[in-house]
């Protein structure tokens, strides 16, 4: 394989982000997307790519399709990866993995029995300062991490939805618990719980105190307090109530403290960037980890973060919920 | 905030009917934006303003507190989201959302438009209507939102967005046919920039007489206000304003306005949309 034929199922944000990448990538022959929205596939078509569809099934009959990206809302993940794993086509699965633990076992299961390829869409792990902070730790500049904060607060999905201050109308499946699974920290959470994982190993413990500012059926803030088997302590905070974007995550070592944040987008660089028709900075991260997917099934190389990655992720967060405190 | 609204009511000499049964409240929502933006009324303050009603003119009094969906919005949620359901529990009052009201047709004309507006039946029957807005940089067709503007969202067609080739004549004709008897700005936090502390409460009875002082304490030309002028000349109110309390000197000083770089940036935003060139730079 010289290159990968994609598939990408869902035109959402992120499918919108993944379609414009896979259209850069040397690597990837974007064969097919499809969506429900006639609009959405309208503009696949006016960017090149051949095979639009209505329903994912049609996309995964496609015989010149190797991969699928899956860009769907969390609760249509598991019916549809069990379904790209049964086609035999390997998987970018989009975090959360699944709406809970089952289907993410189901969804792990099926890519296992079918041999397909299944790697998790965490880009952060692609982010070039947070790469560097595994080194130092790696290097031993740090010593032992003792305690690590990491903080992931954002507008999420009902705050702030453009880029140009008109807000966009929020799809109806934010709304429900039953089908997101939860709320900030399942969401964005979810991310700096696989970053730490990636960082120290696997969870001890984890608890968690959760804030519902906005009276959401799911939490809208979440401190949680974690323990790693291979001893390091972190707290980490997400959240869904800025009226912006804030990631960082520091380190405190028995010699020296490091810290790695992930840059907010300026816009006028930005601009630029769209306009010379390169990746913008604050995007490298998904054009990186898409690039390596692409890298793992050329090389017939297992992807990391796994699908047993993306279900330790969705255990933990589990146990968060199970073991939360009541500071009221 | 209650002896902020008290004060202002004061400088007006507004005085509440005692026979009222039936107030409107129309806080301004914007989307799920919490009242800390400065972007939407803040509960706090409509429950003072519920209190002093309640003393005012009685305990039992009935009090609606409306909004209607919009394109981007969902009434149901906005009310959660924003503490109003909570509000509505503590305060015994009751939320409408207008998009689900029972409405008649009113023919309206504004700025040489017809329009058939449908009209809520919980605002018909209010014998007390009062409109409490926010002040605020809108879109570049708008540029400021108060008290005209905030009674839009009393229109109860969700997909508002149909409204926006007409929407200085759409906000007028809405006016005239809804005729709000009490205007009450919300400025203790006010939206520019940036959010922003300023502690301003105003009363007016004259919906044009307040955007004009609130456009002026946001640093905009009253004249380049389209629906502002539209609305004098349709009758609604005047712009020659009579100003009592506080200088407004005092809160323009304040007030975040916008600044050189801003105004850059957004007019080569509006150039870039005007080129067709946003959606391709994914700027939208």
């Amino acid at each position: 394989m010289q290159r990968v034929r994609l598939g990408i199922i869902g035109l959402g944000y992120i499918g919108k982000i993944h379609m414009n990448h896979s259209l850069k990538l040397p690597n990837i022959d974007l064969v097919a997307v499809s969506d429900y929205s006639k609009k959405a596939l309208r503009e696949a078509k006016n960017a090149g790519i051949e095979k639009t569809f209505t329903s994912y099934e049609q996309l995964l009959h496609e015989s010149d399709i190797d991969a699928v990206i899956i860009a769907l809302p969390t609760h249509l993940h598991f019916q549809c990866a069990i379904q790209a794993a049964e086609a035999g086509k390997h998987i970018f699965l989009e975090k959360p993995i699944a709406r809970n633990v089952e289907e993410a076992k189901g969804i792990v299961t099926a890519a296992h029995n079918n041999s397909v390829k299944l790697m998790m869409g965490y880009h952060l792990r692609f982010n070039k300062t947070f790469h560097e902070l595994k080194t130092k730790m790696a290097n031993g500049i740090l010593g032992d991490v003792e305690v690590a904060y990491a903080t992931f607060i954002s507008s999420g999905p009902f705050f702030h939805r453009s880029e140009s201050n008109t807000p966009l109308p929020v799809p109806n499946w934010w709304f429900n618990r039953e089908l997101t699974g939860g709320g900030a920290l399942m969401d964005v959470g979810i991310h700096i719980i696989n970053l730490l994982r990636w960082y120290f190993g696997e969870i001890k413990q984890i608890k968690s105190h959760l804030g519902y500012r906005f009276n959401l059926d799911f939490e809208d803030s979440a401190i949680c307090l974690i323990k790693f088997e291979s001893g390091t302590s972190a707290v980490i905070t997400a959240g869904w109530f800025l009226q912006g974007y804030q990631l960082k995550i520091d380190f405190f070592g028995t010699v020296g403290h490091a810290f790695a944040q992930h840059s907010t987008k300026s816009s006028l660089k930005t601009l630029v960037q769209r306009l010379t028709l390169s990746v913008p900075e604050f995007r490298q991260p998904h054009f990186n980890e898409l690039h390596y997917f692409a890298n793992c099934l050329i090389r017939d190389s297992s992807p990391s973060p796994s699908g047993e990655d993306g279900l330790k992720d969705l255990e933990a967060v589990y146990q968060a919920y199970h073991n939360s405190i009541c500071l009221d | 905030m209650k002896q902020g609204i008290i004060n202002s009511l004061d400088l007006i000499e507004y005085s509440f009917a005692k026979e009222t049964k039936n107030v409107v409240i129309k806080p301004n929502m914007c989307y799920y934006w919490d009242y800390t933006t400065g972007q939407t009324t803040d509960p706090k303050f409509v429950a003072a303003l519920i209190e002093v009603i309640r003393e005012k003119i009685s305990p039992q009094i009935n009090i609606s507190i409306v909004e209607s969906d919009a394109s981007a919005m969902k009434c149901k949620y906005a009310f959660k989201f924003l503490g109003y359901e909570k509000l509505s529990q503590d305060y015994k009052v009751d939320l409408v959302n207008l998009s689900e009201d029972k409405t008649k047709t009113a023919k309206v004309s504004s700025g040489g438009y017809d329009f058939k507006l449908q009209i809520p039946q919980t605002i018909q029957n209010a014998d007390l209507k009062i409109n409490v807005p926010k002040i605020k940089y809108s879109v570049p067709k708008v540029k400021m939102t108060c008290a005209l503007k905030n009674i839009f969202g009393c229109n109860p067609y969700p997909k508002k967005f149909k409204y926006h080739p007409q929407i200085s004549e759409v906000i007028v004709a809405l006016n005239k046919a809804l005729n709000f008897d009490l205007c009450i700005i919300d400025g203790n936090r006010v939206s520019g920039i940036q959010p922003r502390r300023i502690g301003l409460v105003m009363a007016s009875r004259d919906p044009v007489a307040i955007d004009v002082a609130a456009s002026k304490i946001a640093g905009i030309n009253p004249k380049v206000v389209r629906y502002l002028q539209l609305a004098a000349n349709e009758g609604i109110g005047t712009t020659n304003i009579i100003h009592r309390g506080i200088p407004l000197d005092y809160y323009k000083a304040i007030y975040p306005k916008r600044g050189i770089q801003k105004t850059l940036r957004r007019k080569a935003f509006e150039l870039i949309t005007a080129l067709g060139l946003n959606k391709k730079l994914g700027l939208e």
